[in-house]
């Protein structure tokens, strides 16, 4: 029997509940200090409000558990009281922000849900951003851009609030408001876009007919990778948006007044040797994290890709040519590859995104050559031979496109493992170009102040995990949602 | 199979060998091998081969007179006329006329192909009738191996293709000796690979070392010590004669012997890595498969949240922590490597061994869930055997290949990661000394590290080839069958 507690919006209240009680814990834990043991009233005043915030979202789901057992819906009282704890915005509580806007919606569709994804993104880098309201100076673009986030973000909440209208628009309006809408993606939301292919596909689907379900829509049920792929994107805008709202000075102008101060509302992660804001230096140095991540991940991706359908589709000696080479670039750890490259060739960004490129060609190839043989075989690419096509149309129209899948999954999982290899690269001194603030940089700084000054080595830390951790979590939904025997 | 073994019985030790002689012959690499290891064993098979062919003529003219007979047959006309209506049909379906000029071209090239293949049986029938044997290079061979006689002469003149033949017929033995010969080549390959990005690297190795203020003499000398000014060929030359002598030379600074080096300071990495894999399997296996056993409980979501975390985690970030943490903070364990403290190695050990504790840990639990749910489960279930013996016994030992696999994979990810949890630890191994003496950047010890690091991981993937055979029978029986 289907009951309510199947739903995807009780699954994301039961998960919310969860992240919540994590979070309030955090900051329980950051509300002590414990030598000598004070207690900060602020966080503790924070922290007790997000704990009774927590203790209602619990109520609210044993209510809906009881309810469910009758009904296939929720009932008004639960949607009010969901309503209210929309108020956990206010003490930065998204998770519950997160759910109850779930709940508050009487049919989710997948373009909803992503407009929450948006609107969320959206709060997150004004608040990141709005944290520079406390330093001495902010940059000259600092209030104009502000005001754009926060017209984006009143425009974002009308479109949220109103999806079913403006699903439902036609003709001219709907024109200019879909161009108006992509516009915004330009801060860097790129939850924008699966939103708009929602509202574009409302159209196609009008014939009601059970179609299959791409990937962008099985994802949603994967509520982890949903939260990676929001921190990802989050990434994505602060990185784009901090052009604008941080100052760079701070993350790399030397400040002799200001060396290793604890973290304070003004220095959030304190700042380093050189008097250098850590908070600064960690937001631009996403970018470095990300742009290498992607770019180590795409290259190979397109060669390793090219390798493997050549060696798979054409196979006996021209497979064994090909393979018998990657073994042996196989054979070599990628650290010590990328060590080599950078022995020979100097340490900079481009040697090291060359270097981890190179390593990966072998793995990429070996994925793409296995797909690749699994699907040459099948009929529809025989009866494609029968009828007279040639070898490389079949390659580009059957072979590719059915055997990409596994390299998407493969993608977003080395992305992760490729900015672990950049950080770790950069702290060995042979990554980055050491006065560019990047993550395994800063961290290199952090360690010689272990014993002083920790939170210099902790939180760069912190941000290589949340970023691998959510290219992981987007990559087990990933292959979960490709995988044909789980849907 | 049983009446192959019947006839394995009744042959004599020269039959048998002879069998064998062939199965190797009609591989072509087994063939080459045959060729120069018995060399002149197999000159002597050629006089007399080619003797009895174009001096005798023993083989007549079989073929030309079995063309005859099928020209006479009138089955070359037959089959021309069949093509050429294949060839038109082909064209109408299509509908991509050709040329009448075209079309005989095709027709032709298949016509040829099909004609011979039909002399070649006819002649092999003649062959039969007039019941004789055709003399082929093979079969001389093989009439010298059965005859005790010429056996014994090919012994003296070509023994060491009978170790060949030894080593091919055992099928294990086979698999090995290929394993071990593909190992060399991948050895050599690197070392083609490592040499050649670090012969083009832009920076001259004569001014780094002896500094900006030398003198031409000075870096003439030094590249002549170095044997920089030999041309490409030779220094790869013997940069590959030195990886397999053990001998590359010194070191361009500290004029020591960069394998003695090297040598000394690989038991350590070794000693780390193979601690680190003890700890992982000995986390990750228990734990991977109480987690597939208590599928989608939460201690399989806590744990597997943790795995996903462990995969996360940049290994030097891990060990600054572990030293806050279990060092500074608690004093528990030392923050430095010191031979004599084994204590000094546990945290190292973890460290290194995170990334391969998660990756078995996550793929156990998913390679048992997906055996848990085969047919010979339920039969065992309805056995009546315990919960634990279901599991230990029937599913366990057949997750094990993906597991196994991954362990292979990963390997080379710890010796590689050794580099910079030495570094974090402070330990003298192999990968601290790659590190350090890139920054001068001393070329021979670099690539002298590299290259046997990936030696010795060559190795390693050829040990766990191996063991593919020994945990899983099906594999055996492929081997047999090799």
């Amino acid at each position: 029997m289907k009951s309510y507690k199947d739903t995807l919006a009780y699954k994301q209240i039961e998960f919310s509940t969860g992240l919540s009680l994590i979070y309030t814990g955090i900051l329980l834990f950051a509300a002590f200090d414990f030598s000598p043991f004070t207690v900060r009233p602020l966080i503790m005043i924070l922290a007790s409000m997000n704990g009774v915030a927590t203790v209602l979202q619990a109520l609210l789901v044993l209510k809906i558990r009881k309810n469910s057992k009758k009904v296939l819906a929720i009932n008004s009282t639960s949607r009010k009281l969901a309503g209210g704890l929309l108020l956990s915005l206010l003490i930065g509580n998204l998770f519950i922000v997160l759910s109850s806007l779930y709940l508050l919606k009487k049919k989710l569709t997948t373009g909803y849900i992503y407009a929450v994804y948006m609107v969320l993104t959206d709060l997150l880098v004004i608040g990141v951003s709005s944290l520079n309201l406390f330093k001495a100076y902010v940059t000259n673009s600092f209030i104009p851009f502000m005001f754009l986030l926060l017209f984006v973000l009143v425009f974002h909440l009308v479109v949220l609030a109103g999806y079913n209208r403006i699903e439902a628009m036609t003709g001219i309006i709907r024109k200019v408001f879909l161009l108006f809408f992509a516009a915004t993606t330009l801060v860097g939301n790129l939850f924008v876009l699966f939103v708009m292919i929602s509202l574009m596909q409302r159209t196609d689907s009008e014939t009601k007919m059970t179609r299959r379900k791409g990937i962008r829509e099985k994802i949603i049920r994967n509520q982890a990778s949903m939260l990676g792929l929001l921190f990802i994107v989050f990434l994505v805008a602060i990185s784009i948006c901090s052009y604008w709202t941080f100052n760079y000075g701070f993350a790399v102008t030397n400040d002799y007044s200001n060396i290793l101060q604890s973290p304070s509302l003004t220095y959030p992660f304190g700042t380093d040797n050189f008097g250098r804001d850590v908070f600064s230096r960690i937001v631009f140095g996403a970018r470095i994290s990300l742009t290498v991540g992607v770019l180590a991940t795409v290259i190979p991706l397109l060669f390793g890709g090219a390798l493997g359908a050549i060696s798979g589709y054409y196979g006996r000696h021209t497979d064994n040519l090909i393979m018998r080479f990657l073994d042996v670039l196989y054979a070599i750890p990628g650290i010590l590859l990328a060590i080599t490259i950078v022995a020979a060739f100097g340490a900079s960004t481009t040697n090291l995104i060359i270097a981890l490129s190179i390593g990966y060609i072998p793995s990429y190839a070996r994925t793409m050559r296995a797909n690749v043989i699994q699907v040459t075989n099948l009929e529809y690419v025989e009866a494609s031979r029968a009828i007279g096509n040639n070898h490389i149309n079949i390659i580009w129209q059957h072979v590719i496109p059915n055997s990409l899948a596994p390299m998407i999954v493969r993608a977003t999982l080395t992305i992760g493992s490729a900015i672990i290899a950049t950080s770790s690269l950069s702290y060995l001194g042979l990554g980055v170009e050491n006065y560019i603030p990047e993550w395994g940089n800063i961290l290199r700084t952090g360690s010689e102040y272990l014993e002083t000054e920790p939170y210099l080595a902790i939180y760069p830390g912190l941000a290589i995990i949340a970023l691998v951790l959510s290219f992981n979590f987007l990559g087990d939904g990933l292959r979960d949602a490709t995988d044909p025997r789980l849907s | 199979m049983k009446v192959e073994t019947i006839i394995k019985q009744d042959q004599s030790f020269l039959q048998q060998l002879s069998r064998q002689y062939t199965k190797a012959f009609l591989s072509p690499y087994y063939r080459i091998g045959l060729m120069i290891f018995g060399f002149p064993f197999q000159v002597f098979i050629l006089m007399v081969f080619l003797y009895k062919k174009y001096v005798k003529k023993q083989n007549g003219k079989i073929s030309s007179e079995a063309k005859e007979a099928l020209i006479q047959s009138g089955y070359d006309r037959e089959l021309r006329a069949k093509l050429k209506k294949q060839e038109e049909n082909k064209q109408a379906f299509f509908n991509k006329p050709l040329s009448e000029k075209e079309t005989n071209k095709n027709v032709e090239k298949l016509f040829s192909i099909q004609f011979q293949q039909a002399v070649n049986e006819k002649a092999h029938e003649i062959y039969k009738q007039s019941n004789r044997e055709k003399v082929t290079f093979l079969g001389q061979s093989l009439a010298f191996i059965t005859n005790p006689k010429y056996f014994i002469l090919s012994i003296i003149l070509g023994f060491p293709m009978y170790a060949l033949l030894i080593i091919h017929s055992f099928p294990f033995m086979k698999y090995l000796f290929e394993r071990l010969l593909m190992m060399l080549f991948v050895i050599l390959g690197v070392t083609i690979i490592v040499f050649t990005l670090l012969y083009f690297s832009p920076s001259d190795p004569a001014r780094n070392i002896i500094g900006e203020t030398a003198t031409p003499a000075q870096i003439d000398n030094f590249r002549s010590m170095y044997g920089l000014d030999d041309p490409y060929i030779v220094q790869l030359w013997r940069t590959i004669k030195g990886v397999f002598t053990f001998d590359l030379g010194n070191a361009y600074s500290g004029n020591q012997a960069v394998v003695s080096t090297i040598m000394r300071r690989f038991p350590v990495t070794l000693e780390l890595s193979i601690f680190a894999l003890v700890i992982a399997l000995i986390v990750a296996l228990p734990a991977g498969i109480y987690s597939a056993v208590k599928a989608n409980t939460m201690f399989d979501h806590v744990f597997m949240f943790i795995a996903l975390v462990g995969l996360s985690i940049p290994s030097f970030w891990q060990g600054l922590i572990f030293i806050l943490g279990f060092s500074i903070e608690l004093g528990w364990l030392p923050a430095t490597y010191n031979a004599d403290n084994f204590a000094s190695l546990i945290m190292p050990a973890v460290v290194l061994g995170t990334l391969l504790m998660a990756s078995v840990a996550r793929m156990t639990r998913s390679s048992t869930l997906e055996v848990v749910n085969e047919d010979y489960i339920l039969t065992a279930r309805s056995k009546g055997l315990s919960n634990r013996r279901v599991i230990l016994r029937h599913a366990v030992p057949n997750a094990l290949i993906p597991i196994v696999t991954i362990i292979g994979l990963q390997f080379g990810g710890v010796l590689g990661g050794a580099a910079v949890t030495e570094q974090v630890f402070n330990i003298n191994g192999i990968g601290n000394y790659i590190v350090e003496r890139q920054f001068i950047p001393d070329i021979p010890s670099v690539l002298g590290g590299v290259i046997y690091v990936a030696i010795v991981l060559s190795i390693v993937n050829v040990f766990i080839d191996m063991l593919y055979a020994f945990i899983d029978p099906r594999i055996r029986t492929n081997l047999k069958k090799y």
